[in-house]
């Protein structure tokens, strides 16, 4: 008797996706309202080696850690030396 | 001799036992298949189990597979496999018995199967050959656990009445799950039949093979169902026993950190997150079918860097993983460069139209809390850049900062964040024509007061929480005591003053420095929970691990979510 041809390693989602074939219902209930789902998928290959990790960009500089920002003319600093100002006026007032 | 009424099954029963004699994981899994639809073979062998074994007819079978598979019987040694035995007996009554019409039904079926398989792993010499077969259903059971989960009108009845401990603690179905699995894993981790370090040729060892599956089974369960307090025993397990992650699967690298990654997010450990997420999403497929998993990372990388003062670059949001992730992130890390606390609060409020993306990914509070200090940090920066006392090197003045004018920015900004019109302000020049006819008084609804005092005379009206004086005081010490600042306060003149102006090349480099830099130095690159190599990594009793993971409970005892 041989059974390899039904193969179970693909089992993940075959019991409970039949399962819920049959109440599509359900399925239309369940809340869509983000188009995101935070459940971490199993990979479709086992293994891979370092040069399936490359992509074509690269790996260099990813982060920003000197984002200080000097420049005073913009428009949020402005109002903040106009309250500086209002206010000191209104000390020495 | 009589024919045999169960032709089929006992045809199964001797294969089966030939696959036992040759140690064949591989072929016992995909014999023992579990789901339907089943080819005519099985349906055959269903059929005559149905007839000859129907329900309660199950010692007889046991009996049945006990002759027919000598394999399990004793050994040279004297030692039985029953536990096989009383597992495939009750294969044969799954598939008999199981209509996965009803998930429920299923769900408890698989629960026993399961546990049964479990038990048969942990013949010390035998065990090893039923690991792929414990590993597949697992995966079945870990995913119907989790859709059950999601189905709670389906549990509702199991829940109520079989759900409580003897302590009274309520055990969740998706936890009593992972607490399965759990056992197969610690089967897995425990076993002694492999090499002192369960390595052998660069690879795991006996059963230690199918550690991380199974772990990363469980705490897909325990994510998923938001149970992560429960995952810190898995961790902690792995790191104290487990040979090193590296020389396992990248597949199952990459997974084991991601949930690690998050574990250490969600207990407000953000530098080992960022360790274990940066080698996650370093290690990743890079192909397009793997888009899903490289952008969950991403978000939970992303998020641990913001707060350790790190921000995405232009290329990393370019990336095809991060479509949509620039106007969620950046934002805020605008806010947090140029101090605007108005626009933090804002950005960081239940109401801003982000905030159930944040909430959805478990992030919001995070960032809310973690990064406001940032935004201190780089308030007070711009305060000095802007009213700052520069020093003197003659006089040998330390440049200084005056708290009144810190205060006046505080006050303004967070006063604006409680006005909602203040939103239309522009700045001077290009404000909305009728900005002069517009009250910049905040709304009634942000005066508060504590609803023990409501009502009550003159003295007890309600107040605007805007911050005062000594507040400045408090998060400027504060500010210092972190490393954010560098310099001391003068409560006699509350000023903020700045050492190692001209050691540092100027007063903004001495006072302000880069937070990432500043956290960097204060962390170790240790990770709790990752297993490295015994040459690179620290060795058992790291350092972190005490402050991180101790306290280990099992699974549906916590009394806490994270």
């Amino acid at each position: 008797m041989s059974a390899s041809a039904q193969g179970s390693s693909s089992t993940t989602k075959a019991v409970v996706s039949d399962a819920k074939n049959g109440d599509a219902k359900e399925i239309e209930k369940k809340p869509t309202q983000l188009e995101e789902d935070d459940e971490f998928e199993d990979f479709p290959v086992e293994d891979w080696t370092e040069e399936d990790t490359q992509l074509p960009s690269g790996n260099t500089h990813l982060w920003e850690e000197s984002w200080d920002d000097d420049d005073t003319s913009e428009d949020f600093s402005v109002q903040l030396k106009e309250e500086l100002k209002k206010v000191g006026l209104n000390k020495q007032g | 001799m009589q024919p045999t009424r169960t032709p089929t099954l006992d045809k199964f029963l001797d294969e089966t036992n030939n696959i036992l004699a040759v140690k064949n994981g591989q072929q016992l899994q995909s014999y023992l298949i579990i789901e339907p639809p089943f080819n005519d073979l099985y349906n055959s062998m269903i059929s005559e189990i149905r007839n000859q074994y129907p329900k309660g007819k199950e010692e007889a079978l046991e009996s049945k597979c006990q002759r027919a598979l000598p394999q399990a019987q004793e050994d040279e040694d004297g030692s039985s496999w029953s536990t096989f035995v009383k597992f495939i007996a009750n294969y044969f009554a799954f598939i008999r018995d199981v209509d996965v019409k009803n998930l429920l039904d299923t769900y408890n079926l698989l629960s026993e199967l399961q546990q049964k398989c479990n038990s048969a792993l942990t013949h010390p010499m035998k065990g090893l050959v039923i690991l792929p077969t414990v590993i597949a259903y697992a995966r079945v059971f870990a995913r119907l656990a989790i859709g059950l989960d999601k189905r709670p009108e389906l549990i509702a009845d199991l829940v109520t009445h079989n759900s409580f401990e003897e302590d009274g603690a309520r055990e969740t179905l998706p936890e009593r799950a992972a607490n399965i699995l759990r056992n197969a894993f610690v089967t897995c981790l425990n076993d002694r039949g492999t090499t002192a370090s369960g390595v052998k040729d660069g690879k795991p060892d006996g059963k230690k093979v199918g550690i991380y599956t199974l772990a990363n089974l469980c705490l897909k369960i325990l994510f998923q169902c938001d149970k992560k307090a429960n995952a810190e025993q898995i961790f902690s397990n792995i790191y104290n026993q487990s040979p090193p992650l590296s020389i396992y699967p990248a597949s199952e690298r990459v997974t084991y950190l991601y949930y690690l990654g998050r574990f250490h997010f969600a207990t407000n450990h953000f530098y080992p997150a960022q360790l274990a997420l940066q080698a996650a999403y370093d290690e990743c497929l890079a192909s397009p079918s793997s888009l899903r998993q490289r952008r969950l990372i991403l978000i939970y990388l992303i998020a641990s860097n913001l707060i350790l003062g790190r921000f995405p670059a232009a290329t990393l949001y370019a990336r095809p993983e991060a479509a949509g992730l620039q106007e969620r992130f950046y934002p805020l890390c605008r806010a947090i460069a140029t101090g605007n606390l108005e626009a933090f609060r804002r950005l960081t409020d239940l109401s801003h139209p982000h905030a159930p993306w944040f909430l959805h990914f478990r992030i919001f509070i995070q960032i809310e809390h973690r990064c406001e200090v940032l935004v201190w940090r780089s308030l007070f920066r711009r305060a000095f850049l802007l009213a700052g006392v520069q020093g003197d090197n003659v006089s040998r003045r330390a440049p200084t900062l005056d708290l009144n004018d810190v205060l006046t920015l505080f006050t303004y900004l967070e006063k604006r964040a409680l006005t909602p019109l203040s939103q239309l302000d522009a700045g001077p020049g290009r404000r909305h024509t009728n900005w002069i006819f517009m009250s910049s008084d905040p709304p009634a609804d942000a005066y508060y007061i504590d609803p023990d005092f409501a009502g009550l005379p003159e003295e007890f009206k309600p107040s605007l929480r805007l911050p005062s004086i000594l507040e400045m005081e408090s998060i400027c010490s504060s500010l210092i005591y972190q490393g954010f600042l560098n310099g001391f306060v003068s409560h006699k003149l509350k000023r903020f003053a700045i050492q190692g102006a001209k050691r540092k090349g100027g007063a903004l480099a001495a006072g302000f420095p880069t937070p990432w830099d500043v956290i960097k130095a204060k962390s170790t690159e240790e990770c709790p929970g990752w297993k490295k190599d015994e040459a690179v990594g620290a060795g058992r009793f790291g350092a972190g691990m005490v402050v991180n993971l101790s306290g280990a409970r099992p699974v549906g005892a916590g009394t806490f979510e994270s």
